[in-house]
């Protein structure tokens, strides 16, 4: 089959895609009709009873295809004015690919390069092109990089192996959003249901009854049966034009390194899945680090810290980038393995470009620190944007550790108040184990059905682990309080907590002072010394 | 009208054909159900006169936690040590380290460790009098080996939890150290400490090199030590460390190096048993296995009655006697150890005591026909 048949038959099966509903409601109609004339009137009757109630969910399904316009992805709008070397290098890549260049760019806070255009017409029609351009993006890849990313982007649209291809790329774009809604909507509304059922749960439980499972299952099931059905046509759809779409995704890697060189364009693929990670790493353990206690880096850090830790852990990053992930991300997903990408493009004769614009991309904005303050504004939320700031990043950490010491809560502290029915200290739990109740407030601690069947030594060593665990953050919560602790903000590693030095000088080992304190004959004096900070008595561990 | 006729026929007819075949199903299944039952029910068990002739139990009777008698003194030491008094098993030991009987040494210091294992008070107490006792220092040892096998259970590793697993190696790294300290005051020619170790080497996966320098330690003490054999030939089994052949050549490289008497010809059976996953028994008649076998009874004629694994070596003898058709002299060896069957083969099978005394009562039927 050829390159355009293969695209036409992309497109009826686009129209199928639209025409499912009618075609379902003519059939129901088509029985209705038989029935009229065939059967007597009584069964008749109730037969069309049925299939009005078959027709309803088949009408809800017609009015879901009716997917809300795209939003615009929040994005911080980049005019030529302001950022006149980004727009002559989008315009200069346009070119040499051979299409429209976009008419908007927009910057937005996720490792992410996009050419959306509005389509119109269910995607037969062209509209007007915005670029989506992830900041981060540009903290992690150099220019030339940046250039293979944008040129293999706009190479979609450049209809260099069929006429039809930018219309397959545009059909398979709206079918993916419109599946899309109907699982954020199930989604949706099993979320209700669960949040229902549970906060029914919940009184149950207040009111001493034996809770519910909850199962959001029966939540919208005509609608998740509609979805179904649309959602089996569109794969059917995706794997009918995956060839179409994989051949494009090569034909856009080999223009990207026609453009923009071998080299960096096999690099840039190799850096994006490593970014993409990295970034989700950095939102996790950095940017939100202060969430809990409603707290936010300066300005311009809640993004820009990005760079910093990226170019703190590049050991760790050269690693990750020699493992490729050799399985598309998603099912619907048009983009080859990232790893079969590699292979074929470090398989092009060297062009001898692999020194082309070395220098960072972020560098291509006019001013990177005051983009990396605006994004803030309109990547974060309302809520998030009244968290108070913090003089550096330093002094997050430190906050943030003082308010969660606050609030600990471990399985010990919640055994300790079912066994005593008094509040969790650690100067009143260290009390009990010194009086030799420790093995008896363990049993109160959740146990596996073997820790629970087992006893003496046996049960010992079960619950050990616990214990040392939830005393070492019972103990770190004390010394916070005491102000004995001070941590250590590093962009390489997790944050690193620093106690009182040994008497010898060395760094105290925690875990080491807590060790006894849950042994089987538990001695606390080592883990009373240092929170007295007594490196005299300490001398003796 | 006759379109409500097709219609009918149309559905009707499959569904009716639908339930009379789950109907047959269901009357087939009852029956199957019924009968399978009549053929499981065996009834209680009924022990046949010729075993009650030669004084023999039935299962209920048989002692499933030891090979055969146990020592009185050694009972009584581990009813002390339960009751927190640790002086008998000191004596016990003591008397061992002044006889040089390694083997009894072995035999004592792991039953005193599984009783440790459980509640340690009284090997404390017993550390805290004399702190470097070697018989404490071995029980330690093997106490901690036996804790890590008590947390871990006895399930395959797919039923083992991953708690069950980090505890398991947990205790047995701690075992390293207590090993060490066993061996630093263990008694002047005593292989016992070393021989412990095989276990932790066992459950860690120590590699090769350093089990052969280990088991140097040992002959170079012992020779021809039979539970330090025995837990090394589990070392160089397939299922854990080594590997069918490994395991076989050194079974025949202990028992071809040993004199008649010391129970060494059995780890060749052993070996053959724990790689044997056929069904039959065809491979366990062959002429080399009949000439192992032959060894072995002339080597468990010769051994000493007092060593203390004489009744494992006749149990083995007796389930490959019995598979080989040699029912008279089958009888012969089960009659010297009934009564206990916490031994291979039996200890390996889910109902030990009913497995022993099936094959018990076949020698016995057919000796006597």
């Amino acid at each position: 089959m050829g390159a355009t048949l293969r695209a036409v038959r992309a497109l009826v099966l686009l129209a199928g895609f639209y025409l499912l509903g009618v075609v379902l409601l003519a059939v129901l109609v088509g029985i209705d009709w038989l029935l009229y004339r065939y059967a007597p009137a009584s069964l008749a009757a109730k037969l069309y009873l049925v299939s009005v109630l078959l027709a309803i969910p088949v009408v809800r399904g017609l009015f879901m295809l009716r997917t809300p316009r795209e939003e615009e992805t929040a994005g911080l709008p980049a005019t030529e004015a302001d950022e006149p070397e980004l727009w002559r290098t989008v315009r200069e890549l346009a070119e040499q690919v051979g299409t429209r260049a976009p008419s908007r760019i927009l910057l937005t806070a996720d490792v992410n390069a996009a050419v959306a255009e509005d389509a119109r017409l269910l995607g037969l029609l062209p509209g007007p092109r915005r670029l989506y351009l992830g900041v981060p993006l540009l903290q992690g890849l150099s220019e030339a990089q940046l250039r293979a990313v944008l040129a293999h982007e706009l190479g979609h649209y450049s209809n260099s192996d069929t006429r039809l291809a930018a219309l397959t790329v545009r059909g398979r774009a709206q079918v993916l959003r419109t599946i899309t809604h109907f699982e954020q909507r199930a989604d949706k509304s099993a979320a209700r249901e669960q949040a229902r059922q549970e906060k029914k749960n919940a009184k149950a439980e207040a009111k001493g009854k034996q809770a519910k499972e909850v199962d959001p299952g029966h939540a919208g099931v005509t609608y998740r049966m509609m979805a179904k059905i649309y959602i089996t046509y569109a794969k059917l759809y995706f794997r009918a034009t995956l060839s179409v779409s994989r051949r494009q995704e090569y034909a856009a890697d080999a223009a990207a390194a026609r453009i923009a060189g071998r080299d960096a364009t096999a690099a840039a693929l190799r850096e994006i899945p490593v970014l993409d990670a990295s970034f989700g790493f950095y939102m996790n353990c950095y940017a939100t680090l202060g969430s809990g206690s409603e707290l936010l880096p300066p300005r311009g850090e809640v993004f820009g810290g990005f760079g910093r830790m990226l170019s703190a852990r590049q050991l760790e990053l050269a690693g990750m980038r020699t493992e490729l992930p050799t399985e598309p991300s998603s099912p619907y997903d048009s983009h080859p393995p990232i790893a079969d990408r590699v292979r074929r493009i470090e398989e092009l004769p060297d062009d001898g470009r692999a020194d082309e614009a070395r220098g960072a991309a972020l560098d291509l904005l006019s001013d990177a620190q005051n983009t990396l303050v605006a994004l803030e504004d309109v990547a974060l939320t309302d809520d998030v944007r009244r968290f108070s700031r913090t003089r550096d990043w330093q002094e997050l950490l430190d906050r943030t550790m003082a308010e969660s010491f606050g609030s600990g809560s471990t399985s010990l502290h919640r055994a300790y108040v079912m066994y005593t029915k008094d509040q969790p200290t650690l100067p009143a739990l260290l009390k009990l184990i010194e009086d030799g109740q420790l093995w008896q407030l363990a049993k109160r601690l959740p146990l596996s059905d073997e820790a629970a069947a087992a006893n003496g030594r046996a049960f010992r060593e079960f619950v050990r682990p616990t214990l040392h665990r939830s005393l070492i953050s019972m103990a770190l919560a004390e010394l916070n309080a005491r102000s004995l602790l001070r941590w250590e903000f590093s962009w390489e590693r997790s944050a690193i907590p620093h106690l009182p030095p040994a008497p010898d000088g060395t760094e105290t080992d925690l875990a080491e002072v807590v060790a006894p304190a849950v042994a089987d004959a538990p001695d606390t004096a080592p883990l009373r010394a240092l929170l007295a900070n007594d490196s005299q008595h300490r001398g003796a561990l | 009208m006759i379109i409500l006729w097709v219609v009918l026929a149309l559905i009707g007819l499959p569904l009716l054909a639908l339930g009379l075949y789950f109907l047959k199903a269901i009357v087939q299944g009852a029956i199957e159900g019924w009968r399978g039952t009549d053929d499981d029910a065996d009834g209680p068990y009924e022990l046949p006169a010729a075993a009650a002739a030669l004084g023999m139990l039935p299962p209920d009777r048989q002692n499933k936690d030891s090979a055969g008698p146990v020592p009185a003194a050694l009972t009584a030491a581990l009813d002390a040590a339960r009751a927190g008094d640790w002086q008998p098993a000191a004596a016990l030991l003591d008397a061992t380290a002044a006889e040089r009987d390694w083997e009894y040494r072995s035999v004592h210091s792991s039953w005193l460790a599984s009783v440790a294992a459980e509640d340690d008070t009284w090997l404390l107490a017993w550390e805290a009098a004399r702190p470097d006792d070697p018989g404490a220092a071995l029980v330690r040892a093997r106490s901690t080996v036996a804790l890590a096998g008590n947390i871990r259970g006895a399930q395959r590793a797919k039923h083992t939890t991953a708690e069950q697993f980090e505890g398991f190696h947990r205790v047995m790294a701690q075992s390293q150290e207590h090993h060490a300290r066993a061996v630093a005051l263990g008694v002047e020619g005593d292989p016992t400490p070393y021989s412990a170790q095989i276990s932790t080497a066992l459950g860690l996966g120590y590699p090769h090199a350093e089990m052969d320098r280990i088991w140097k330690e040992i002959t170079d003490r012992a020779p021809h030590h039979f539970s330090a054999h025995y837990t090394a030939l589990q070392y160089w089994c397939a299922k854990w460390r080594g590997s069918e052949k490994l395991a076989r050549d050194f079974a025949a490289d202990a028992a071809a190096k040993a004199p008649l008497g010391s129970l060494m010809t059995v780890f060749p059976l052993i070996a053959h048993f724990e790689h044997d996953e056929s069904d039959s028994a065809d491979g366990d008649r062959t002429p080399e296995m009949r000439a192992l076998v032959d060894a072995a009874l002339a080597d468990v004629a010769a051994a000493d009655p007092s060593h203390p694994h004489v009744a494992e070596v006749r149990h083995l003898l007796a389930y490959y006697l019995c598979l080989q058709d040699r029912d008279e002299a089958a009888v012969e060896q089960f009659r010297l150890v009934d009564g206990y069957v916490d031994s291979l083969p039996w200890k390996y099978r889910g109902d030990p005591a009913g497995e022993y005394c099936r094959m018990r009562d076949l020698s016995l039927a057919n000796a006597a026909g």
